[in-house]
């Protein structure tokens, strides 16, 4: 009896020890958890229901008056906040397939037997990652401007006239600069989820005589799926940020105006027109919208992966 | 050091230590802070133990900095510290109200004209009705007017250009066209221009700035912005501003002007090449189109702006104000500091000298300042001063700015920047007017029905 | 699009055996040319490397054959004279920007990686109650935006006063929940539970333990977070964009962003915008060439486990 009342008590100490220690190695995390991310938000939703009222012409200072739902209600009233939204859905549609079928060719390309240099490849390609994204923006506003720019020059003289400032072209404009940088990137994270393909798939499928496209296309990109499904996570969530490129590209294009996507729209609502509760309002409606639409894009893929392995389970 | 409790406790304890020493550093803060207002309020601005007082100065204006060594090097009590900002639309606002808001705004700062409604309703800047109204006499009419809200002075104004039309005299020669002095031959002008050379352009529509939109409303005889007891009358279409609209809709509908940017790198490519040869700006200009197309010296002139019924008249375009941050602690050294700038020979010397600035003094006592520091060597020798002279006796003087420009001129420009596409001169000046009407509402100031 | 977008390895993976190269030399031809895929690598590479090729040789232009779109030539080299402009422009304050960047990007990141690792070592090691619900909570974190916390932070930094001060750009970056997820897998993969059962048996302290034996062990993990957070708050533009007004506080890319908005007004900013571009990106060049290996590994991460 007593002995084990003994060896209870040391486990109890064991997990009190224990305890205390998680409780140690945890709150520096939670600490700043807190004040950067669960702090700011609460207060950005306490701030979006009040809002500023003047007297008279406006000259007399302004008091603070609790205002409900009417912040909301005056950024979604307003066309300029949801074409920023139509913005950034044009964007996603034209980036992410084309930045996603980029990478993932590069990525089958490089793997296959026929590349040569594959490390040299993977670096150069991998390269505008280095390069943060407002000095990519920086360089690509400088390559799209004319006078400045050897390829809008090089393609005068060949006779194309293309603005790729103007508010025609600016839109695939700014996926470019998003494309060169970030292709690259997730090229390297495929090929090596490519690389941990285990061989004796591929080798199955060669032998039944499927050619190296249909391999490639048919067996590897189905075994990396969960790297497309997070690669297109991040990329989700990236896109609904987006705010650099354009935010540089503004100052030269005047096509890009002050609320072209919805971090813009608050930015410029906080500091054009210094009312921090419409500022609070949008952030918080963008920050939602993020939020539900890549909880969205996990559930999604996630289904079709567990089915995937499921299959894949049932075949072998 | 792994987090261990001892550790961790004597981090309290040491975080303590730094919160008294905090609290110590506030105490003495304070104290300073009491010394630096008995400084502020002695009449030459310098603090009791004989030290300089220093002051920071944020602006934009051609030839700031050149003002701030002169005065610095001419003056003993006060010391001011000046940060180049970009310039108002291009993030200058944003990073001044900024600085308003974190309490950390400079002691004086440069804004525009249109900026002054905004930011006294803000509360960025201190009333200065008491140091400064009587030097008021000394400015012109329009920028006192534009500087006393509510019945009080906020603000030193600096410059107050008259727009005007800067021009090639050797394409104008060239082609036999005469310099237009109204609106019907300015377009008979432009198209005589095209016609003799295709590629080339009177003038520019600037498709990212509202203001020279602005000035020409204004010298039209629009009023936008008016108050009635104790609401604000918005109308930015009113007859005089549609004339104006019809009229450039259809110089851009007819490709008689360029639709760019201002200041663009392909304005200014356009100018290099001649293919534009013709700008709808103020004095200020002067200097600026001299340092960016130093090929051209010799070539270019200016005329009084163009006006509809052939009697000269004009708008204000542009042209900067001084004001005080809120929390200035040193009024006394930052109205020194202001007046030096915009009324003394010195201060007005120092910046044109710099030979980049080339603005009109909003104190006419020292318009023959600038006009005799100013090198006109660019304009043919032409004396251009008398030119600003003259349009500026010109200026309407019934223009009042919105009481939230900010908001005004950025739905414009964004309106602006759909005119490529497809958008109209009317479409800008709509939105600017639904933007302002709902922001003053948010804000519930009365709009009086137009 | 600030945010990297570490790639957290993939779960399930195995490694091609040793012999499995030599045997995919003898399958069968590929339909696609050897000169196609080369061709279409080196077209992509070229896309890649000439925007940077061409930050090289502007730097080394004047304002006048930059703007003017004179082709490069080496007569006409000006980069020691732009890198001059640059150290003499506003009092060398771009050489102030580089360091406070190398401060808020390698002390933020240095510190920002060992609070992750504590936690995700935490999460992996120690069973309490709410656990599973905590982590979740963590997970939720990294579904949201940095960007779209940048303007609540700004708010809530003016509400208290820390607007325009180092610690408002330096705190927000210290929280990563993305760091802390990928921590917790990097301990399941490099720390044995029999490790620290035989360090427990020996007497050591859980903390101790964490110390000398789980950090220790982890290590890699926590270079990996780290490198991924120095990117990430070296790219970052909107936090620094919000929050500071002082000049003296900013990091490269903001000081970059203000000059290139008055290239318009001072056309003579342009050189000093190109060439302080380039010197931003040369040490991170460096760097990512030089860790090549270590990149391609944190990339694969997960495979170890």
């Amino acid at each position: 009896m007593k002995r084990r009342t003994a060896g209870e008590r040391e486990r109890r100490t064991a997990a009190r020890r224990r305890g205390n220690a998680a409780a140690v190695l945890l709150t520096p995390c939670f600490l700043v958890f807190v004040a950067a991310m669960v702090a700011p938000i609460g207060y950005a939703l306490y701030l979006s229901l009040w809002t500023e009222r003047s007297s008279g012409l406006g000259f007399g200072g302004a008091h603070q008056v609790f205002d409900g739902i009417g912040n909301y209600s005056r950024a979604l009233g307003d066309s300029a906040f949801r074409h920023g939204f139509l913005i950034t859905a044009g964007y996603c549609a034209l980036y992410i397939p084309v930045m996603l079928c980029l990478a993932l060719g590069l990525a089958l390309l490089l793997d296959s037997a026929l590349a040569r240099a594959r490390r040299f490849f993977q670096l150069a390609l991998f390269l505008p990652h280095a390069v943060p994204g407002l000095i990519a923006a920086l360089v690509w506003t400088y390559l799209y401007t004319p006078g400045i720019s050897p390829v809008v020059s090089a393609l005068n003289s060949g006779g194309i006239h293309i603005d790729f400032l103007s508010s025609s072209v600016i839109l695939p404009s700014v996926v470019n600069i998003a494309v060169w940088e970030w292709t690259g990137y997730n090229m390297v994270v495929f090929y090596a989820a490519l690389q941990a393909v285990p061989r004796e798939v591929i080798e199955a499928a060669t032998v039944d005589g499927a050619s190296g496209v249909r391999t490639a296309l048919s067996v590897k990109v189905p075994m990396i799926r969960p790297a497309l499904v997070l690669t297109g996570l991040f990329t989700v969530i990236g896109s609904l940020q987006l705010f650099t490129e354009p935010m540089t590209l503004r100052i030269s294009s005047n096509a890009i105006v002050s609320t072209w996507t919805p971090n813009m729209y608050a930015y410029s609502a906080a500091f054009n027109r210094g009312d921090y509760g419409l500022a609070a309002a949008a952030s918080v409606v963008l920050a939602v919208v993020a939020a539900v639409l890549s909880f969205a894009v996990t559930r999604l893929f996630a289904r079709r992966s567990t089915q995937a392995r499921r299959a894949r389970e049932l075949a072998v | 050091m792994p987090p261990h409790p001892i550790a961790a406790s004597n981090r309290v304890r040491r975080s303590k230590r730094t919160g008294a020493a905090a609290l110590a550093c506030s105490a003495l803060s304070l104290a300073l802070l009491g010394a630096c207002q008995g400084g502020g309020s002695q009449t030459g601005g310098s603090t009791s133990s004989g030290q300089p007082v220093s002051i920071t100065f944020w602006g934009w204006a051609r030839g700031s900095q050149q003002v701030v060594d002169a005065f610095n090097a001419s003056h003993k009590d006060v010391h001011v510290t000046f940060e180049q900002i970009p310039s108002g639309n291009a993030g200058g606002y944003a990073k001044i109200s900024n600085a308003v808001k974190a309490g950390n705004e400079p002691d004086v700062f440069n804004i525009e004209y249109p900026m002054l409604p905004d930011f006294v309703s803000q509360g960025a800047v201190q009333d200065l009705t008491s140091r400064i109204s009587g030097l008021m006499a000394k400015f012109t009419a329009q920028s006192v007017a534009l500087t006393t809200l509510a019945g009080k002075n906020w603000a030193l104004p600096l410059d107050a250009d008259p727009q005007v039309f800067f021009y090639r005299k050797d394409i104008f020669t060239e082609y036999r066209i005469p310099v237009p002095a109204t609106w019907d031959a300015f377009r008979s002008a432009a198209q005589q221009l095209k016609t003799a050379d295709p590629a080339a352009r009177i003038a520019t529509f600037f498709s990212d700035d509202p203001s020279t939109l602005e000035a020409m409303a204004w010298q039209a005889g629009g009023t936008w912005f008016g108050t009635s007891g104790d609401s604000w009358k918005i109308d930015l279409r009113d007859a005089a501003t549609e004339k104006v609209s019809a009229y450039w809709q259809s110089l851009i509908a007819d490709d008689l002007v360029r639709v760019q940017p201002y200041s663009s790198q392909a304005w200014t490519a356009s100018l290099q090449k001649s293919q534009t040869v013709g700008y709808l700006g103020a004095a200020w200009g002067a200097g600026a189109l001299k340092s960016a197309l130093p090929a051209e010296s010799g070539q270019w002139a200016v005329a009084p702006i163009p006006s509809w019924d052939g009697q000269p008249a004009s708008g204000m375009l542009g042209g900067s104000v001084f004001v005080v941050g809120k929390d200035s602690k040193n009024l006394a050294a930052d109205v020194e500091f202001a007046q030096w700038a915009t009324t003394t020979t010195q201060g007005m010397q120092s910046r044109i000298a710099s030979g980049i600035s080339s603005l009109f003094p909003a104190d006419p006592a020292l318009i023959p300042v600038a006009k005799s520091t100013f090198n006109t060597g660019f304009y043919g020798g032409q004396d251009i001063f008398s030119v600003f002279s003259a349009a500026s006796g010109t200026i309407r003087p019934d223009w009042t700015w919105g009481p939230s420009m900010g908001v005004t001129n950025t739905a414009m420009t964004d309106a602006l920047g759909r005119l490529a596409g497809g958008g109209s001169v009317d479409q800008v000046l709509q939105a600017g007017q639904d933007a302002t009407v709902a922001d003053l509402q948010a804000r519930g100031i009365q709009v009086a029905a137009p | 699009m600030t945010i990297t977008q570490p790639y957290p390895a993939p779960t399930r993976t195995r490694r091609a055996s040793p012999a499995a190269a030599g045997r995919r030399r003898a399958r069968k031809p590929w339909t696609l040319s050897r000169a196609v895929v080369n061709g279409v690598l080196v077209l992509a590479t070229a896309y890649t490397l000439l925007p940077v090729l061409w930050l090289v040789t502007a730097s080394a232009k004047n304002t006048g054959d930059l703007t003017g779109g004179r082709g490069f030539s080496l007569s006409r080299l000006h980069l020691g004279a732009n890198l001059h402009a640059l150290a003499a422009q506003d009092g060398g304050i771009y050489f102030r920007w580089y360091l406070n960047s190398l401060l808020y990007a390698g002390l933020g990141a240095l510190v920002c990686a060992f609070i992750c690792v504590c936690a995700g070592y935490a999460f992996e090691t120690y069973a309490f109650r709410g656990k599973e619900k905590l982590f979740g909570l963590v997970l939720i974190g990294v579904l949201i935006p940095t960007t779209a916390l940048a303007l609540p932070l700004y708010l809530l930094a003016s509400k208290v006063g820390l607007v325009d001060t180092f610690w408002a750009v330096f705190i927000p970056t210290l929280a990563n929940p993305f760091g802390v997820y990928l921590s917790r897998v990097f301990t399941a993969g490099y720390v044995p539970g029999e490790v620290l059962e035989a360090a427990r048996v020996d007497g050591a302290g859980e903390l101790r333990i964490f110390w000398s034996v789980g950090l220790r062990m982890v290590l890699p993990g926590f270079v990996t977070v780290l490198l991924f957070q120095f990117t990430a708050i070296w790219n970052n533009f909107f936090l620094p964009l919000v929050m500071l007004s002082n000049t003296r506080l900013f990091p490269v890319s903001l000081g970059l962003y203000s000059w290139n908005s008055q290239t318009h007004t001072e056309p003579s900013l342009y050189p000093l915008v190109v060439t302080g571009s380039l010197l931003a990106i040369i040490p991170l060049i460096i760097a990512f060439v030089a860790l090549q290996r270590f990149w391609r590994a944190g990339l694969t991460a997960g495979s170890v486990k």
